[in-house]
């Protein structure tokens, strides 16, 4: 009789222990969904909304403004056809704009992809088989070295106050995110880009032999195209110094 | 007797399972940590939030200037002199934009000299200019070489460095004009340029100045 009892004490501590260990199973999974869904909050979203609606709203007057200098192309243009002496101003003005990246344009040049290393397959450090922003800046700062005359990466054109910058895992370009492969885009003399980036001990080779996928194909026909700079030009503290 | 040992044993048994698991839940809801992920997120998108506000306000200012400019135009269309005169006002501003003025205003100074351990790098300004950039500088020049779209900065087998093909010097001195709060706390984050540089054991010194020059671009394309 007492050893019965003593069984069936055991076989019943044993099915709540059973059924604790589910609970807390159980519990384990609801937390790891929840997170996710707890992220969710009415707040984040209401943020999102709002992101959201600003970004439409920048397009939208983005829109606009492009609008407005095709209008002033056009004055200027009419101007330059209603009187001669004005002519070479307005080219002047367009070489200009031209050079400040207002303009999408079309050449030969070079090509490079870059994309972090396969990790599963290379040794050592992750972080230098990666792509960073001082890699992307150098190699810009390599291709102005061997004379190109537009550069963009990612379709975001290189200007004189362009930052490459690392915000946690992401690339911001003239502010806006860009992520791997990296596509840059460069109109020169595609053999002497070409040339001047495959030198031995060139900031490119240093980078594949880190581990870096690396890409550079010289594009002898005029398909390369390099967006306009999309962002504004504004001085609010800088004045002209006569 | 040997029931009670087998009781025990179990008993024993499920407790270690028990708390082995409960501990683990802990680590895992410690990892977790819903909180800071919460905050993370949120912050990250307030900056967006931010940055596409301060973008559309900038791009909003700049419709306003080009419907003035609609406006002139349309208005002087039949005077000559008048419309010469928009149009050069237009390409000084242009000039402007490309370096091919002179300009002033408020701003930081920076130098990075070589020490007896480094000797200051290519590298290490063209990092600087970077970051200034990053930092809304709207002109910088180094060595008074105005920094322009198509400056590079280079060196040649080390020994020297060259900017927009021209040899300067040290100590190197990078000139930025923009807010200059802004310009000095971007470099002074902990973590940031000035940081780096000095865990590198490279001598670099920044200040804040009322009254930048910096001189415009000598080659005009």
């Amino acid at each position: 009789m007492d050893k019965k009892n003593k069984i069936k004490i055991s076989i019943l501590l044993g099915i709540m222990c059973f059924f604790l260990t589910a609970g807390i199973a159980i519990q384990i999974n609801t937390v790891k969904k929840s997170t996710i869904t707890v992220g969710k909050t009415l707040a984040e979203n209401e943020l999102r909304d709002s992101v959201f609606r600003w970004k439409q709203k920048y397009e939208n007057a983005y829109k606009t403004l492009e609008a407005n200098e095709k209008e002033l192309d056009s004055l200027r243009e009419e101007i330059a056809n209603t009187d001669q002496s004005h002519s070479s101003l307005t080219t002047q003005l367009e070489q200009y704009n031209l050079l400040l990246g207002n303009y999408e344009l079309r050449g030969k040049g070079v090509e490079i992809t870059l994309k972090d290393g396969d990790s599963s397959i290379l040794k050592g450090y992750a972080s230098d088989f990666i792509v960073h922003d001082a890699d992307l800046y150098e190699v810009v700062n390599a291709l102005k070295n061997a004379g190109a005359e537009a550069i963009s990466i990612n379709d975001q054109r290189i200007v004189t106050n362009t930052a490459i910058t690392c915000v946690g895992n992401t690339v911001l370009i003239n502010n806006e995110k860009v992520g791997a492969p990296f596509v840059i885009k460069a109109i020169g003399l595609p053999a002497k880009l070409y040339g001047s980036l495959t030198i031995p001990y060139g900031y490119l080779k240093l980078l594949e032999d880190d581990g870096v996928d690396v890409k550079i194909t010289q594009v002898e026909k005029e398909t390369i195209v390099i967006p306009k700079y999309n962002g504004i030009y504004k001085f609010n503290f800088a004045t002209i110094h006569e | 007797m040997k029931a009670k040992i087998t009781i025990t044993i179990s008993i024993a048994c499920t407790a270690l399972i028990l708390t082995m698991i409960m501990f683990t839940q802990f680590k895992t809801v410690d990892e977790t940590d819903i909180t800071a992920l919460e905050t993370m997120r949120e912050t990250e998108l307030r900056t967006e939030l931010a940055s596409w506000k301060e973008k559309y306000e900038d791009v909003e200012s700049k419709i306003e200037e080009t419907n003035a400019k609609i406006d002139e135009y349309k208005k002087e269309l039949d005077n000559d002199a008048n419309t010469a005169e928009l149009l050069q006002n237009e390409i000084k501003e242009a000039e402007s934009y490309l370096g091919y003025n002179s300009l002033q205003g408020q701003g930081v100074i920076i130098t990075l000299k070589n020490t007896e351990l480094r000797d200051i790098d290519y590298s290490d300004i063209l990092a600087l200019v970077n970051e200034l950039n990053a930092a809304g500088a709207e002109a910088i020049s180094i060595n008074d070489e105005r920094v322009i779209s198509i400056t590079d900065i280079i060196t040649v087998k080390y020994i020297s460095i060259l900017v927009n093909t021209k040899r300067i010097q040290a100590p190197y001195i990078i000139k930025a004009i923009g807010d200059k709060k802004y310009l000095e706390s971007a470099l002074n984050i902990k973590g940031g340029y000035i940081d780096l540089k000095k865990s590198e054991e490279k001598s670099v010194e920044c200040v804040v100045d009322d009254n930048i020059i910096i001189p415009a671009y000598e080659d005009k394309r």
